[in-house]
């Protein structure tokens, strides 16, 4: 058996090279070309500046403001999906005529990319004329700028967001919800446990895989969050909703300074990597008690 | 009568929550149905008429296709996400089986720095990625917009976990009969593997279906443009053409439900099977 183990590489083989040049070899590019800047004496050549391009993003008010961005929307914007994914997994996962129509309806954004997403909300929202004023006008509640505005630009695409984001997370808790013995649950039931306390004490101690999964993965997620904010607020007003991601694109591709686009990469990059690692810890030490 | 309450009770509940997943859409594929001076003439004030299409007129559907090109990036889009699912099944599927199923060293490093790129989502690595593409002479072709997306980490972890949970013992009986890793494969593990095909085959349909950012700096000719693209960029141009943005948000959207939801049963399935569990 020993000498048809090369297969095994032999199969790995296009995978890992696929792997290892379109995502990890870029990740090592872009730690090096943020220690980098284009030549002033030689043009098209490229000089070592070291940390140059993190000492000027430090010195800078606008990286402060866009990290404090992206802090807040992420210590809203994560918990508020997982909460909410795991509410609709738990819908989803009820049983009575009639639920496989409901399961359809908490489908429908999977389809729905989140540029899409964006434009029909951004019409929805117009301050003037859009879906939502009306519906608030009908119940007397006067007309709201939302993506305007920079106290609410944030919270409309956070919203926006989240109604796009909770059913594909859904998908991962309601998948661990199937997987819990029914007669767990049943046993509980006979011993007089509430809906609410089987819930607490059964289900969502089983369901800490698929939560962590959920929570990992949307974080990574939103940290990178960049499209609504590309396409709705161009990061205003008044640099409310610019967050690290959308101010790398415009770094790179619009003021073209390569450098500081890949400095604030991997600024996001360190972000993503110490988030999730606490949020195991966090977990782990959960898991303990 | 309490039991009857609790019941309306719930259905009043997944009503609430399912127009408001529903709402939005519904309400463009109505607009879309509408003449254009007409989309906002019953949104303020109010009036239920807004979500009810009053003519069907499919001028706007018309138009998308016949002046603005939106044939060209459904099939763009189209083209580019079968190619990956078919190319990405099999790199990702041969890795999650020999992850799965075969001793070999370096394994579980193999396997852990798989499991971390998926930590890394793409659009981190877009900026960086733009120069290997470069220096492949890959810009504005269909192989910038293929190649990144076919190896994903998170369909080898579920191509794992699944063949995972085949017993190993079928495969070692064939071992014993002197059949080959690739015999195995093919005969036993294959035939077995329809869910978790399908959930791997549409999460690889929808990354290249809904990729925006790669696609919008690695490509710029009008050839290459993909859907979500196509629609950003349309908005961009002619903002107040409502009905026709509608019908293309419609349109672009019933593709990937059309071929999600039938599969919809699998896909869980394949999720599930995938050892998303306590």
């Amino acid at each position: 058996m020993r000498q048809q183990v090369w297969i095994a590489y032999l199969l790995l083989l296009p995978a890992l090279i696929c792997l290892a040049v379109f995502r990890l070899y870029p990740i090592a590019a872009a730690v090096f070309g943020s220690l980098v800047a284009d030549s002033l004496t030689e043009p098209g050549s490229q000089v070592f500046v070291g940390l140059r391009n993190y000492l000027q993003l430090f010195a800078d008010p606008i990286f402060w403001q866009s990290l404090w961005v992206t802090i807040k929307l992420n210590l809203v914007i994560n918990p508020l999906q997982v909460i909410l994914a795991t509410l609709l997994a738990v819908m989803a996962n009820q049983r009575f005529r009639g639920i496989s129509f409901y399961r359809l309806l908490f489908f429908i954004p999977l389809g729905v990319s989140l540029p899409i997403a964006s434009i029909l909300w951004r019409i929805m929202l117009d301050p003037n004329s859009g879906l939502i004023n009306s519906i608030l006008n009908v119940f007397g509640i006067p007309s709201q700028p939302f993506l305007i505005n920079e106290n609410q630009a944030l919270w409309s695409i956070i919203a926006v967001a989240t109604w796009k984001g909770v059913s594909f997370w859904m998908i991962f808790i309601w998948a661990g919800l199937q997987n819990i013995p029914r007669e767990l649950l049943e046993a509980a039931t006979i011993d007089g446990a509430d809906r609410f306390r089987r819930f607490l004490r059964i289900t969502l101690p089983l369901l800490r895989r698929p939560l962590l999964f959920v929570l990992v993965t949307d974080t990574a997620v939103n940290f990178l969050l960049f499209v609504p904010m590309f396409l709705l607020t161009r990061g205003g007003p008044s640099y409310s909703t610019n967050v690290l991601m959308y101010e790398a694109y415009k770094s790179g591709f619009i003021y073209g300074d390569m450098g500081r686009a890949l400095a604030l990469v991997v600024i996001l990059l360190l972000l993503v990597v110490a988030t999730v690692m606490v949020q195991f810890r966090l977990f782990s030490r959960e898991a303990e008690h | 009568m309490g039991a009857i309450f609790r019941r309306l009770g719930t259905h009043l509940l997944f009503c609430l929550v399912g127009v408001l997943f529903v709402l939005p859409l519904w309400w463009s594929l109505a607009s879309s149905l509408r003449p254009l001076d007409e989309i906002f003439k019953f949104t303020s004030p109010f009036s239920i008429n807004a979500l009810i299409p009053q003519h069907l007129d499919l001028s706007a559907y018309v138009n998308i296709f016949a002046d603005k090109g939106f044939g060209r990036a459904i099939f763009n889009s189209l083209l580019v996400a079968v190619t990956t699912v078919l190319g990405g099944l099999i790199v990702n599927g041969l890795a999650g089986f020999a992850f799965a199923v075969i001793q070999f060293p370096g394994r579980q490093i193999l396997f852990f720095i798989t499991v971390l790129t998926f930590l890394v989502p793409f659009e981190t690595i877009s900026v960086p990625l733009y120069g290997v593409i470069k220096s492949f002479g890959w810009i504005d072709t269909y192989y910038a917009l293929v190649m990144p997306g076919l190896a994903n980490g998170v369909v080898i972890f579920l191509f794992r976990q699944f063949f995972g949970q085949i017993p190993r013992e079928l495969a070692e009986a064939a071992r014993l009969d002197g059949a080959g890793w690739l015999t195995i494969l093919w005969k036993i593990y294959l035939p077995l593997s329809k869910p978790v095909v399908i959930s791997g085959g549409l999460l690889l349909f929808l990354f290249q279906w809904e990729a925006f950012l790669w696609p919008l700096i690695s490509t710029r000719s009008e050839q290459l443009r993909v859907i979500q693209v196509a629609l950003a960029g349309f908005e961009q141009r002619y903002a107040t053409l409502w009905n026709e943005l509608f019908a293309a948000s419609i349109l672009a959207t019933l593709i990937p439900l059309l071929i999600l939801l039938p599969l919809q049963r699998f896909y869980i399935q394949g999720v599930t099977a995938s050892g998303f569990k306590g």
